[in-house]
């Protein structure tokens, strides 16, 4: 009992970052139908801003808003720069870009911090007891942020200004701006906004997994199973998939091998697929 | 308020609006008919901004918008209602109200919301609901009630009545009579006799992409007079 509950809560941690990535690919494919390969690279990049923010001395938490808001903005203007000319594009030609973006970063990081591990002791050292075992409480408090910054996302998305405006665009840009919404600057919330949640959830993670110019790849792939079955452009959808598929994974394995838990995932993944194209249900829903 | 000014719209090679010339005086509402394919809603459409190739003049409040985006246009005073059902599904009636909405000063925005529901009171009953599971007529309503709450100095109707029942022509007949009672320029797209003689004091007949009249609805009595003027004819 005490190991599932112990794997629950490892779960939900990895559960809160997949979320925090995938909501904001999920967010950028409602908004513009673009899949951003690059999502893990900017959850590196926000990794490496809180590690610069440290060195340069510092708190830990100025470090995670740092790196929410140079991935958000320099990251979100890049990827803006990049796609403009190929709007109205082959979605293939825009997947390549955003992958030549991804190869790009990782050599970048490589060239720039080195291949090793760069780590970090979390900001908060308590443990909580979990029956006989000792639960690091900031694992704990990344879950609470996590859910913080999604439920301020889902509260933004529905009563805010802006966040109406972005489920208008998401839904028909037209008559947006018929209606006098400014679309190209909601475009550009949607990439600041996508690539912020990839960059803060990069920084709440490095004292767990360290930074290195590759550990985004795990969790582009989970962010990527999350979107699909969520529903892509399905932004709630995606946040909850997120903490199910933590859990699942996390449960999973104290009985199966990691592994085979994966390929169970990725079964489930094809069934649903096959599932929701058969009932031809609507997949973008922001 | 409005002057086309030998406007011409293409979309890819096909040529649909070959010179159009009219104007729209403040406070005046106007009709626009010809046949189907003609080029009166691409004329709305380019006076929007959207289409994306353009050229001649479009004067609205003495200026050329030629050059500004759709929603530029909209903030300058222009609204639009589209022929189809142009709501956002997904949403509520009430935040479809609200999308224009915002663009107003803090204090209007309730006022757009309490406009929209006294001109369709269905859609005050209606408004946590979304709006893609209202009826066709019910959609038709809060695209209209949307374009009127905003107040626009000159708003664009396409074929408001198309579709609906008559006791809903009726309703949105009404809407339209009473926006022009408040001084607010209106150009409509519409074949129905009733709705135009209600709302406009004249008219522009388009064919093949050109103006080809212009007439005082009070020179028609009958629908079968406005047909034939239209038709040329051959009604």
């Amino acid at each position: 009992m005490e190991a599932i509950l112990v794997a629950v809560l490892n779960g939900l941690v990895v559960g809160a970052s997949i979320a925090l990535v995938a909501s904001g690919l999920a967010l950028l494919f409602g908004v513009l139908e673009i899949l951003n390969l690059a999502q893990g690279d900017y959850f590196m990049l926000g990794g490496y801003v809180l590690w610069l923010s440290l060195t340069h001395g510092q708190s830990f938490w100025v470090g995670a808003a740092a790196a929410a808001v140079v991935v958000g903005v320099a990251g979100g203007l890049v990827l803006m720069i990049m796609l403009r000319p190929l709007r109205h594009r082959p979605t293939g030609l825009i997947l390549l870009a955003t992958l030549a973006l991804s190869l790009i970063l990782e050599q970048l990081a490589t060239s720039t911090f080195g291949g090793d591990t760069k780590s970090i002791h979390p900001p908060i050292a308590g443990v909580l007891a979990v029956g006989t075992k000792n639960y690091p409480v900031y694992d704990l408090v990344i879950v609470a942020v996590a859910a913080a910054i999604l439920l301020g996302g889902f509260l933004f998305l529905r009563y805010a200004k802006y966040g109406i405006w972005l489920r208008a665009v998401a839904q028909n840009h037209e008559m947006a701006s018929v209606l006098g919404v400014p679309v190209s600057r909601v475009y550009m919330l949607a990439f600041i906004i996508s690539s912020a949640l990839a960059g803060v959830a990069g920084s709440l993670l490095v004292p767990l997994t360290g930074v290195y110019p590759t550990v985004g790849l795990d969790i582009t792939v989970s962010s990527f199973i999350v979107v699909i079955a969520g529903g892509l452009g399905n932004f709630r959808g995606a946040a909850l998939i997120a903490v199910v598929l933590g859990v699942v994974q996390s449960v999973g394995a104290i009985w199966v091998r990691a592994q085979a838990v994966q390929i169970i995932v990725f079964a489930l993944v094809i069934l649903l697929l096959i599932v929701r194209s058969r009932r031809q249900s609507v997949l973008i829903r922001l | 308020m409005l002057e086309l000014q030998e406007l011409h719209s293409f979309y890819g090679r096909s040529h649909v609006v070959q010179g159009v010339s009219l104007s729209v005086g403040a406070g005046e509402a106007v009709g626009l008919v010809g046949r189907n394919g003609v080029g009166k809603t691409t004329t709305l459409k380019s006076i929007m901004g959207l289409v994306p190739q353009t050229s001649g003049r479009i004067l609205f409040k003495d200026k050329d918008l030629r050059s500004s985006a759709t929603h530029a246009r909209a903030g300058r005073g222009l609204g639009f209602v589209p022929d189809e059902r142009a709501v956002f599904p997904r949403m509520t009636v009430e935040e479809n109200i609200r999308i224009g909405a915002f663009l107003q000063p803090g204090p209007q925005q309730a006022g757009c919301l309490a406009t929209a529901y006294e001109l369709f009171p269905v859609l005050g009953r209606r408004r946590n609901q979304a709006a893609g599971t209202l009826s066709g007529g019910e959609q038709k309503m809060l695209s209209l009630a949307r374009g009127l709450a905003l107040k626009p100095d000159l708003l664009l109707v396409d074929e408001p009545s198309e579709g609906l029942m008559p006791i809903n022509v009726d309703l949105i007949s009404r809407a339209l009579q009473q926006a022009a009672a408040t001084g607010m320029s209106i150009l409509v797209v519409d074949a129905s006799f009733e709705l135009l003689r209600s709302v406009c004091g004249r008219l522009y007949v388009m064919e093949q992409g050109l103006i080809t009249g212009e007439h005082k609805l009070s020179e028609f009595s009958t629908p079968a007079d406005l047909v034939k003027t239209y038709l040329r004819g051959q009604a």
